[in-house]
């Protein structure tokens, strides 16, 4: 409801809906609430197949979420249908305790959704026209679009004066995926849904990206739920996890519990973090109690203290 | 996903008696049934080849909303057919639709052209319902070789329709996910007037050529790559043959397609749709 009389804010309207005034607006964040959605595909044709099952979810204001599963576990149909973007079958799908999908789409820019590969969505003849696309599209006046533009690429690393005149076409894979997910910040909505951002990028881009994301969920306060195939990455940038599998969800948690627990996750086939299986080789090397760790600064700073306690040798 | 639907509607999964018949025998069977339906001049003749389809149908396990999902699309077509034929064929006057006289002739002449198309798309779908898209144009490519002699690439044909075919549930399930993503950003909620709606569909149509073309060239690349050179010598891996059930099933055609052309014949002098 919020992000609909935001987002049909007229020209003369104060900058109220630029990213980093979403501190000081009232609800930041969107609620996303599935009650037992199941979804089925090509319904009614001997082709139908289920590829959600009975999930039930939510995702608190502000939250971020990660999803993690098998492939073709149902992880990007989950995103679409919690995005109002596809209808379920049967169950609800609430935005703020509003019913969408189907017939009600919902609020106007309140929801960003960036497909797998978000970069084979770019149309446009300039990086800056296709970020300004939504902008546009929500009849802002000129100067706050171009806020929004620059905004929103600078929150994925892109300066708008180097990239802004360029076409999407001719640049590099991973300066299109940034322009693609900009497009999608651009929109400045209240819950980001994004299935899996990092694919195909280099793990320094891959980084920086989820480092962005994180800070900023932590300056707006936007809901975030990000797709992941990386339990290391999921590590950096979820509070919380939920395990998709067959359809169905498979586990829910806090982020720490599921990543450390290496018994679950090879149960649905996913790789532990690095950091934990890290501190699982130096307990058996030590024969020492070591607590598992999911960050990566973590893993280090537990490295420096058992070398310096003489728990495992320095490097010469 | 509408779009969805109406591409795989094309084929109903099963393994009846209609499905396992060879489909070079099938594409023969239909095109004679379809020759036939023009020949045919009587009713007589259209009500036996009617029931030789209905038999057809019945062995093609296929349930009747696909038949009814065959027809739609070409429902209004026979709609009009009929009325044209109603409205503007002379003779015996029937009845009076207020001041428009409707005349014996025209409602038999229209009820007779509109059961012949009806009869062409249901025979026509029975070939797409129990033949996978892959096998057809295999099999259209097969009948079509002796072509190659007229240095007509057959073969390449055979092979472009089989890879379009390959790649529509991909571009599918691409212009799907297109959609969605675009919509999603504000795009296709179309206002204004019909520049301003046709500019709407540029969102999905530029990502969609961009991704199609992309695919042409990686698989282009990939052939190459993996020596394709065209189909000069080439051998097949799975051998089609004809075999009793086809023979059977040819004869029984033969024999419906040869009396439904008896009692449909037509003979000049006489009001042929009376037969
Ligand atoms: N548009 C679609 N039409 C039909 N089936 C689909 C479509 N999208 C996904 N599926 C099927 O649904 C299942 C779940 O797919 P998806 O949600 O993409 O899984 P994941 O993202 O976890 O890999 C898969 O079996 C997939 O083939
Ligand atoms: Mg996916």
């Amino acid at each position: 409801m919020q992000a609909g009389i935001d987002s049909q804010a007229g020209p003369g309207a104060p900058a109220k809906t630029s990213l980093d005034a979403r501190q000081t607006s009232t609800a930041p964040g969107l609620r996303l609430e599935m009650e037992s959605v199941s979804l089925v595909y090509q319904a009614g044709t001997p082709f139908a197949s289920r590829a959600l099952n009975e999930i039930s979810l939510v995702v608190e204001p502000g939250e971020r979420l990660g999803i993690a599963g098998p492939v073709g576990s149902g992880k990007s149909s989950l995103l679409a249908v919690l995005a109002g973007m596809e209808a379920a079958a049967s169950g609800r799908v609430l935005h703020d305790g509003r019913e969408v999908g189907g017939k009600n789409p919902p609020a106007p820019g309140s929801i960003g959704l960036a497909f797998q590969s978000p970069e084979s969505c770019l149309f446009e003849k300039t990086v800056y026209d296709d970020v300004a696309f939504s902008p546009r599209r929500q009849g802002l006046a000129d100067g706050e679009v171009r806020r929004r533009v620059e905004e929103a690429l600078a929150a994925t690393g892109l300066d708008s004066s180097r990239f802004g005149h360029k076409s999407p076409f001719s640049l590099s894979a991973g300066e299109q995926r940034r322009v693609a997910l900009a497009g999608v910040m651009a929109v400045d909505p209240r819950a980001l849904l994004l299935d899996e951002p990092t694919a195909y990028l280099d793990p320094a881009a891959r980084r920086e990206l989820i480092a962005r994301l994180v800070d900023l969920n932590r300056r707006t306060g936007v809901t975030m739920v990000m797709v992941g195939h990386d339990m290391q990455e999921l590590a950096a940038f979820a509070e919380r996890l939920v395990i998709i599998d067959g359809g169905r969800k498979a586990a829910e948690g806090a982020a720490k519990t599921i990543l450390t627990d290496v018994d679950l996750l090879d149960t649905y086939g996913l790789d532990p973090p690095g950091t934990v299986v890290l501190s699982r080789l130096l307990s058996v090397a030590t024969g020492r109690d070591i607590p598992a760790v999911t960050g990566e600064e973590e893993a280090v700073g537990l490295l420096l203290r058992l070398m310096a306690d003489g728990g495992i040798m320095s490097p010469p | 996903m509408k779009v969805n639907n109406m591409i795989s509607g094309q084929y109903y999964p099963g393994s009846s008696f209609f499905h396992r018949i060879d489909p070079r025998a099938k594409i023969l069977a239909v095109s004679a049934y379809a020759v036939v339906l023009f020949l045919v001049a009587g009713f007589g003749g259209l009500v036996l080849l009617a029931a030789g389809l209905a038999a057809g149908i019945f062995l093609a396990g296929v349930p009747p909303s696909w038949l009814w999902r065959g027809l739609r699309p070409v429902l209004l077509l026979i709609a009009i057919t009929f009325l044209f034929q109603v409205f503007l064929t002379g003779g015996e006057e029937l009845a009076r639709l207020g001041p428009i006289p409707v005349y014996r002739e025209g409602v038999f002449r229209g009820a007779f052209l509109a059961l012949r198309l009806m009869l062409l798309v249901l025979s026509g779908s029975i070939l797409t319902f129990t033949t996978p898209p892959v096998l057809l144009t295999d099999a259209l490519g097969r009948l079509m070789s002796p072509l190659t002699k007229i240095k007509i690439p057959v073969y390449e044909l055979a092979l472009t329709m089989t890879i379009a075919l390959r790649f529509i549930p991909t571009l599918v399930m691409e212009t799907d996910r297109i959609i969605k993503a675009q919509k999603a950003r504000g795009a296709l909620a179309a206002a204004g007037g019909p520049v301003a709606r046709a500019r709407g569909i540029l969102p999905v149509l530029t990502p969609l050529f961009v991704t199609s073309f992309r695919h042409a060239d990686e698989l282009a690349v990939a052939m190459e790559s993996r020596c394709w050179r065209g189909g000069r010598g080439r051998t097949v891996r799975r051998k089609l043959a004809f075999n009793r059930r086809d023979a059977a099933f040819g004869l029984a055609l033969l024999a419906l397609l040869a009396v439904s052309l008896w009692v449909g014949r037509f003979q000049p002098g006489e009001l042929e749709i009376w037969r």
